[in-house]
């Protein structure tokens, strides 16, 4: 079928949401999205959204947008971080008008709490920055919004999978998407596309991520001919529960938790004398695979301690009592009496679809790509750097997804309906019937498997020349034998076979284009840390970079940092 | 060695002339730390692609994966297969409709509820963006969070003995967002409003108090609490409306 509305959002978490939101009432707006809404990612979010509201202690955007370039390791664009941190009170004061149930100070303001890498006075202390909902606040803040979606009456097609996008004389037309409960191809006809579909931790094997978040939404734009800005910086949050990779919120070290070696040692006060377990989220992760690395993990192993047992049962059960409940049932193990295994899981893309400040993606010559549109965790703007502080995506979403959505409604007048082209949605159905019909070969679930370990191994918090092309080759050898991948399910209706497939290919893009990235910055910057060149090199490397496929070939090639107040300093807690 | 798990699945296609409903049995042997969750996604992956079930964040938070385990409402992500006997019987939660296997289509049932209670703050004021936040009482805060802390999953739907025989029946999910409302000082609706919602027999005065609802909640929200109080605040509606046909001002 073909579907026509004059602006579709791919992506129903908070960005998405947030953007329809500003767009709806003006023009007729639909949200596709791969899952129900409300158990879209952005749910998962824990601890809290920044916002220098000064409720508990002096605080002040100027400290907020410091902590942030400095977290992003001096790679954020700075007029960028201006935007977030003076927006910040403002967004979430919209929050709390729309019913955000926050916890309070005892005078009825927000209560805040501190988190990584928010100091006051441009890093003498933490700060308390960060305003909650107990350990849920990405959830609350999502069916808010949704229930507000719900009283606009705004259009939502879920369980629909975007597989192409649709370009007309280099403006986009529309997109191609899978219906999961028919498997029937529709044609979205538009005037806009906006892209906010998230991140794609399912590169790697231990991930915080859910597991829609394959990066189609990234990937596809990327297949078309659009480039990436700054895939090498991958996020490993500190504390996911052992063996499982599911997130303990850095609220547990907000409220007070402590993270301990194998002989007890409190160890982030040898990495962050400042501000110890409370640094950021790329200098806890590296010191904890140092730990492990030098034989320090409990018991030898690959894993340390979170212990929360001083923080009393009574903030556990108010602060934190999602995470509470989680260790119980999985780990069977009471964090008011024991300690918690912890390592570190992929959690976070600083990088993604390159866009300015409206949300406008950019093409390979700095060009606004006319009806294309991204927010949230899928764009890379360049806020986070080099690596984000917690609390600062949240803001991201509802700061940068009401953006675009303003954005979009001053644009549509100059953005008329494209005629489609003829049968744009041949190239789908092709992969489609290919990979239904190949007999022999391999299972996508066998090759995702080998490309999460790979990456894990070889790509992850520390890097090196050598595990980085071993990866490549592995990569492009998985590649390959994706060209004869199989599935056992030939049925229309729910195929999660087929899904498995066609998600692969996004997952190989995007690793490829992560690990090249990584190959080719030789340097250590935030997230992004070379065994090889273990220095920070603002000289030759203070620059974002992109990566292009055109006609196959890769192609990498670089662009200024937007530096405005703050000067690059060595980066010290 | 782990045990040998016995799963008996329900299986069906309801858009399948050919399908007919049946259980099918998978046999798996038990891994150290398996929930539910993890056991379903080897099933599928090594013994049938066809299988259907719902997950997404696997950690409890997304309310997918609800289903009847063992004749009990809760979350497959996290039940671990250790505190279950070796033969476990999965169906699909009752009540909403079938999609196929183990899958139900929760999300058209929350919307036509979510807009049926208008799940969200009636207010005319308007947003100021210079003003700061209005002031709240953390404790009452911490009250709507309590309510808040719902994910959607149904089970209480699929628990409710009058929701299973009246399928229009608002079941306890909706009472609660009413009650989280009805608590908010930001919501400006009067008792009437609230009334006109829920004051009927598809609302409030059907409720059997059977308290299923309560006690297969996986996130332990205190429903029955606000069934308790929403029945008390309803029914001083109802009597206030009573007098007021008999006496007309």
């Amino acid at each position: 079928m073909v579907f026509k509305h004059d602006v579709v959002i791919v992506g129903a978490g908070l960005a998405g949401l947030r953007a329809a939101l500003e767009v709806a009432g003006n023009v007729d707006v639909a949200l596709i999205s791969k899952v129900y809404p409300t158990r879209s990612h952005s749910g998962a979010a824990q601890g809290g959204i920044a916002a220098a509201l000064g409720n508990e202690e002096p605080d002040s955007w100027e400290w907020h947008m410091y902590d942030t370039v400095k977290g992003g390791d001096y790679l954020t664009d700075q007029h960028v971080a201006e935007i977030l941190a003076t927006d910040a009170p403002r967004a979430v004061y919209e929050l709390e008008h729309l019913g955000v149930p926050f916890n309070r100070t005892p005078d009825g303001k927000i209560a805040q709490r501190a988190f990584g890498g928010h100091t006051r006075d441009f890093g003498k202390a933490p700060v308390k920055r960060a305003c909650y909902a107990a350990d849920r606040t990405g959830r609350v803040m999502m069916d808010t919004l949704y229930f507000q979606a719900e009283r606009k009456g705004i259009k939502v097609y879920p369980e629909l999978q975007m597989l192409d996008l649709i370009f007309k004389d280099g403006q986009v037309a529309g997109l191609v998407a899978y219906e999961l409960a028919t498997g029937d191809v529709h044609v979205f006809h538009s005037r806009v596309v906006m892209l906010a579909t998230g991140g794609y931790g399912k590169v790697y094997k231990t991930t915080s991520n859910a597991f829609a978040n394959t990066g189609e939404g990234v990937y596809i734009p990327y297949r078309a001919g659009i480039p990436l800005e700054d895939m090498e910086f991958v996020q490993f949050h500190p504390t996911g529960i052992y063996g499982m990779g599911v997130l303990l919120s850095e609220a547990a070290r907000g409220e007070g938790g402590i993270l301990r070696n194998g002989s007890g040692e409190r160890f982030m006060e040898r990495y962050a004398p400042t501000i110890k377990d409370l640094a950021p989220r790329d200098m806890v992760s590296r010191a904890i695979r140092t730990e492990i690395l030098e034989g320090r993990g409990i018991g030898g192993k690959d894993y340390v301690h979170l212990d929360l047992t001083h923080l009393g049962e009574q903030k556990l059960a108010e602060r934190l009592s999602d995470i509470t409940s989680f260790v119980k049932i999985y780990l069977g193990i009471d964090p008011a009496k024991e300690l918690i295994p912890i390592q570190p899981t992929c959690h976070y893309m600083m990088g993604g679809i390159p866009c300015n400040v409206d949300g406008h993606v950019l093409g390979g010559s700095q060009e606004v790509v006319p009806g294309l549109y991204a927010a949230g965790e899928c764009s890379c703007l360049s806020l986070h750097g080099a690596n984000r502080l917690g609390c600062n995506s949240l803001l991201d979403l509802v700061v940068f997804g009401r953006r675009t959505g303003l954005q979009i409604g001053r644009d549509l007048a100059g953005l008329p309906w494209q005629e489609l082209p003829r049968n744009p949605e041949r190239p789908a159905l092709e992969r489609i019937r290919k990979i239904k019909e190949r007999k022999a070969g391999e299972k996508a679930a066998h090759l995702r498997s080998r490309l999460q370990e790979t990456m894990t191994l070889r790509c992850s918090v520390f890097r090196h020349e050598e595990t980085l092309v071993q990866a490549l080759s592995e990569i492009r050898s998985l590649e390959e034998r994706y060209g004869k991948v199989v599935i056992d399910n030939r049925g229309a209706r729910f195929n999660t076979d087929l899904l498995d497939a066609l998600e692969l290919e996004a997952l190989l893009g995007l690793a490829e284009a992560i690990t090249v990235s990584a190959l080719n910055r030789k340097e250590s910057r935030g997230a992004h840390s070379r065994d090889d060149y273990p220095e920070r090199n603002d000289e030759e490397w203070l620059k974002h970079t992109l990566i292009q496929k055109t006609d196959g070939e890769v192609r990498v090639f670089y662009k200024p940092v937007h530096i405005t107040r703050f000067q690059p300093k060595p980066r010290t807690y | 060695m782990g045990r040998s798990l016995k799963f008996n699945i329900f299986r069906y296609n309801p858009e399948d002339p050919a399908s007919v409903p049946h259980m099918e049995t998978f046999h798996l042997e038990e891994t150290d730390a398996m929930t539910l969750f993890i056991a379903l996604n080897r099933i599928r992956e090594e013994q049938d692609p066809s299988l259907q079930f719902d997950f997404m964040c696997r950690a409890g938070i997304c309310g997918s994966c609800a289903m009847l385990i063992n004749g009990r409402p809760d979350l497959a992500c996290h039940t671990k297969t250790k505190g279950l006997p070796e033969e476990i019987t999965l169906l699909p939660l009752p009540v909403f409709k079938l999609i196929g296997d183990l899958s139900v289509d929760t999300g058209t049932w929350f919307r036509a509820m979510n807009e049926k209670v208008q799940s969200w703050v009636h207010t005319d004021k308007v947003f100021d963006p210079q003003a700061p936040e209005e002031r709240m009482e953390n404790q009452l805060a911490e009250e709507i969070y309590e309510l808040e802390r719902c994910v959607e999953c149904g089970c209480c739907v699929a628990a409710c003995g009058k929701a299973n025989m009246r399928p229009e029946f608002m079941g306890a999910v909706a009472f609660n967002r009413i009650a989280r409302f009805m608590m908010d000082p930001r919501d400006q609706r009067t008792g009437d409003q609230y009334f006109e919602v829920v004051g009927n027999e598809e609302g409030i005065f059907g409720c059997l108090g059977l308290l299923g609802c309560e006690d297969v909640c996986p996130k332990d929200i205190p429903l029955q609490d606000q069934l308790g109080l929403l029945r008390r605040k309803m029914g001083w509606q109802s009597v206030r409306h009573l007098f007021s046909k008999l006496l007309p001002e």
